[in-house]
């Protein structure tokens, strides 16, 4: 090797053009770097799976008929609460935004039943301990007919489907 | 040396790149890109659009937990328009899942509701495949580890080249309809409906176990043989069963490709389970599965007497009764030939076999089948008539065409359906058993049988010369000793022992000691020293047997031994015939003439 080494650095002193060796310097440099890249970025992307265990986010919760206006109707299984009024339709999160605890239905909105966080007919907090409001989730119309609500995608509240 | 490194690490790059790529650039984002794309084109509103542009590629699934174990069901990552009706008429993936008043969907003001919602069933409760799979070969079950390819639809490069496009159609995904729609008259299920029937027409319930239908113990049990095996292995095995398992005993059925079909889909609904089953529908089922179940899924046939003989003939013969026996040119290889029948036995004989064949030959392995006693009547009237040809007079012909089947074509009693008897038919080149036997005794077992056993009485098909002449053909041929002097024998005409409890005591005591080793302990003929014997030791439970020999006999087979046979001559170690005379006792006793007969007494 030392020898080798010896020999390539008496070629290197051509000057001008790029020589041979460095020529493959650079490859050898690109390939690992190239490969360490893509490593990396690999392993960055594992980092959040693709597919998460449960329920799907996304899902479809019956027609439009199944909920008549000023139904309020709370699909504890799904996390969301239906509501209609008139021919607007929207999916608000049940899930309190404090620690996690599923929200109830009140009189004035939800609340929350672990530390008594409350919230109004929209999912601003009203009291508690809650910090922020409950989200609005993407609703939209399937093409067979259904409601579609997609937990994944949350919305500015007070944006509603109208049918 | 630096261009080989040069080379190299380009390579990783290159492996890295394709992995890379086969990791993140997956079909099903491509399908859902497309999917998304064609649908902004179809959207009628912006509201629409705008939903749809901010919809990305991801993971589709479905969570099922209502069919067995939770099924997570990701078919719908590339099968991303199953549910949307505008995509009917495009090309797979991204197609709608039809819609079929089969299936149960209906119409309501025009459009198409689905009675069984993807969400709430998922895709493999019908389809089967790998449901988490995201990888087209992989979910839909191509790879030959994978247990449940699509119904119908995939077939595995390793199934049988012949077999595997008849392993295509959706007819077969009814096998899983059947796992919730149990009812027997369920049209959506007509084909295992039909399967179900041929199970029973076919007899398959005489040898194979499903629970609930059917408690045959000869073939294995095939309560959850659909979660077990693929469509190829169960087509296969129907049809061919030696070609999969060349031991196999099972007959070959030689059914209609269509009966295989519906047998093949039957066979693939039996998962052990149904769905929709509670544990006291099942209990239900157990209580009442008999031969009513049977007469429920088939018709019995009406027997009207003057058309007895041919209704039985009709029976015998759609009831795969020759996929063992032989009859004509129709021959199973397992079980004796029919065509002397009527020579052979009698009525009662044959009628009292068909109703329970341990009845009248103790170690008989025909399953009892389930047929009305009209049936059963109609039947035994048509074998009755069977009187095969007439009697050839040379010796070897003879034993070609009456003994060969049975006694094998060396004489060595290896016959083609040999196995399949027991008692195994007798070696006759054992030229210490000839030879020790007077010819009076061989005659008379040609012609008057040997009972418990399956040498039938050919008395009324070969005449007493004719019988001479097949022994003697037998021992020119096979035995190849001439026939001695037989020694004059001290054997006492009968027992002089008196039967008594004592006496059976004492012949007990005996039997255990010096018998039990060959005959079991039980006196079924299998000890622990009858494995290595051949041929086997008697079953001294066999009462048709036992009951059909004299006291002399019995005293002649234990003093003198029976030659050719591991039974040695018990007067050289020391027995007396008063010993021998409690030991006849006991084997008396443990075979009573008939319930709380002869020597019930004797037993209390």
């Amino acid at each position: 090797m030392a020898v080798n080494l010896k020999r390539s650095s008496g070629e290197d002193s051509d000057g001008g053009k790029t020589s041979r060796r460095r020529m493959l310097g650079w490859l050898t440099g690109a390939g690992l770097a190239g490969s360490a890249g893509l490593s990396a970025v690999s392993n960055f992307v594992f980092i959040k799976p693709r597919a998460t265990y449960g329920q799907p986010q996304r899902f479809s919760v019956g027609k439009p008929e199944d909920f008549p206006s000023g139904t309020r109707a709370i699909l504890a299984a799904r996390g969301i609460c239906i509501v209609r009024e008139g021919t607007k339709l929207a999916a608000i999160s049940i899930t309190c935004t404090h620690l996690g605890c599923t929200v109830g239905a009140a009189d004035t909105g939800f609340a929350c039943p672990c530390h008594g966080s409350r919230f109004d007919q929209d999912g601003n907090v009203t009291g508690g301990p809650a910090p922020r409001p409950l989200p609005w989730f993407q609703i939209t119309l399937a093409p067979n007919g259904e409601i579609e609500v997609d937990k994944d995608i949350e919305i500015v509240p007070g944006s509603y489907l109208s049918l | 040396m630096r261009f080989a490194l040069a080379i190299g690490t380009f390579l990783i790059l290159v492996v890295h790149g394709i992995v890379f790529y086969n990791q993140f650039g997956h079909p099903w984002e491509r399908n859902q890109n497309t999917y998304f794309d064609q649908a902004k084109v179809l959207a009628k509103t912006d509201a629409e659009k705008a939903a749809l542009a901010a919809r990305k590629p991801r993971i589709e699934q479905i969570v099922v937990s209502n069919f067995g174990e939770t099924r997570v069901d990701r078919c719908t990552t590339c099968h991303i328009a199953t549910d949307d009706p505008r995509f009917s008429s495009h090309a797979e993936p991204v197609k709608t899942h039809p819609y079929s008043p089969t299936l149960g969907d209906f119409q309501k003001d025009g459009k198409w509701e689905r009675r069984h919602k993807f969400s709430e069933f998922g895709c493999t409760v019908c389809h089967d495949g790998q449901g988490r799979g995201l990888d087209a070969e992989y979910s839909h079950g191509k790879d030959e580890y994978w247990p449940d390819p699509l119904l119908g639809f995939v077939t595995q490069d390793n199934w049988r080249k012949d077999h595997a496009p008849k392993l295509k159609g959706k007819e077969y995904m009814q096998a899983n309809c059947a796992q919730c729609h149990t009812d027997t008259a369920f049209p959506g299920t007509a084909l295992v409906t039909r399967g179900r029937q041929i199970f029973f027409a076919s007899n398959c319930y005489g040898c194979h176990r499903i629970e609930g239908l059917s408690d045959g113990t000869i073939g294995p049990d095939l309560s959850d043989v659909g979660r077990k095996w693929k469509l190829d292995y169960l087509w296969g095995r129907i049809t061919d069963p030696k070609s999969i398992l060349a031991t196999s005993i099972m007959p070959k059925f030689n059914l209609k490709e269509e009966d295989v079909k519906a047998l093949v889909a039957f066979l693939k609904s039996r998962k052990g389970r149904n769905f929709a089953e509670t544990e006291i529908q099942r209990f239900k089922v157990k209580l009442t599965g008999g031969a009513e179940l049977v007469q429920a899924t088939i018709k019995p046939v009406k027997i009207n007497p003057p058309e007895m003989v041919k209704q039985g003939e009709k029976l015998v013969l759609d009831r795969a009764c020759t996929a063992c026996h032989k009859l004509g040119d129709r021959d199973g290889g397992i079980a004796p030939d029919l065509s002397f029948e009527g020579s052979l036995r009698d009525s009662e004989w044959v009628y009292a076999h068909f109703k329970n064949p341990k009845s009248t030959m103790s170690d008989s392995i025909m399953p009892a089948f389930r047929f009305t006693d009209d049936e059963f009547k109609a039947m035994t009237a048509y074998l009755m008539t069977l009187r095969g040809q007439a009697t050839p007079a040379s010796g070897e012909a003879i034993y070609k065409n009456l003994c060969l089947r049975c006694h094998g074509e060396k004489g060595d009693g290896h016959g083609p359906i040999a196995e399949h008897l027991d008692p195994y038919p007798r070696d006759l080149t054992k030229a210490g058993f000839m030879n020790s036997k007077s010819e009076a005794r061989l005659v008379n077992s040609v012609r008057n049988g040997v009972n418990g056993t399956s040498m039938p009485a050919w008395g009324k098909a070969v005449t007493e010369e004719q019988a001479k002449a097949v022994l003697g053909y037998i021992q020119t041929t096979f035995t190849k000793e001439p026939r001695r002097e037989l020694k004059a024998k001290a054997i006492p005409e009968t027992n002089p022992v008196a039967m008594s409890p004592e006496s059976v005591t004492r012949g007990e005591a005996l039997f255990v000691n010096r018998c039990a080793g060959c005959h079991g302990r039980k006196g079924d003929g299998k000890g622990p020293n009858s494995l290595d014997i051949q041929p086997k030791p008697r079953n001294l439970r066999n009462s048709f047997f036992v009951n059909s020999v004299d006291d002399k006999r019995l005293f002649e087979s234990i003093q003198y031994g029976v030659q050719g046979t591991a039974m040695p001559p018990w007067i050289d170690y020391g027995l007396t015939n008063n010993d021998v005379g409690d030991l006849v006792n006991f084997i008396r006793s443990i075979n009573p003439k008939t319930k709380g007969g002869q020597h019930a007494a004797a037993i209390q």
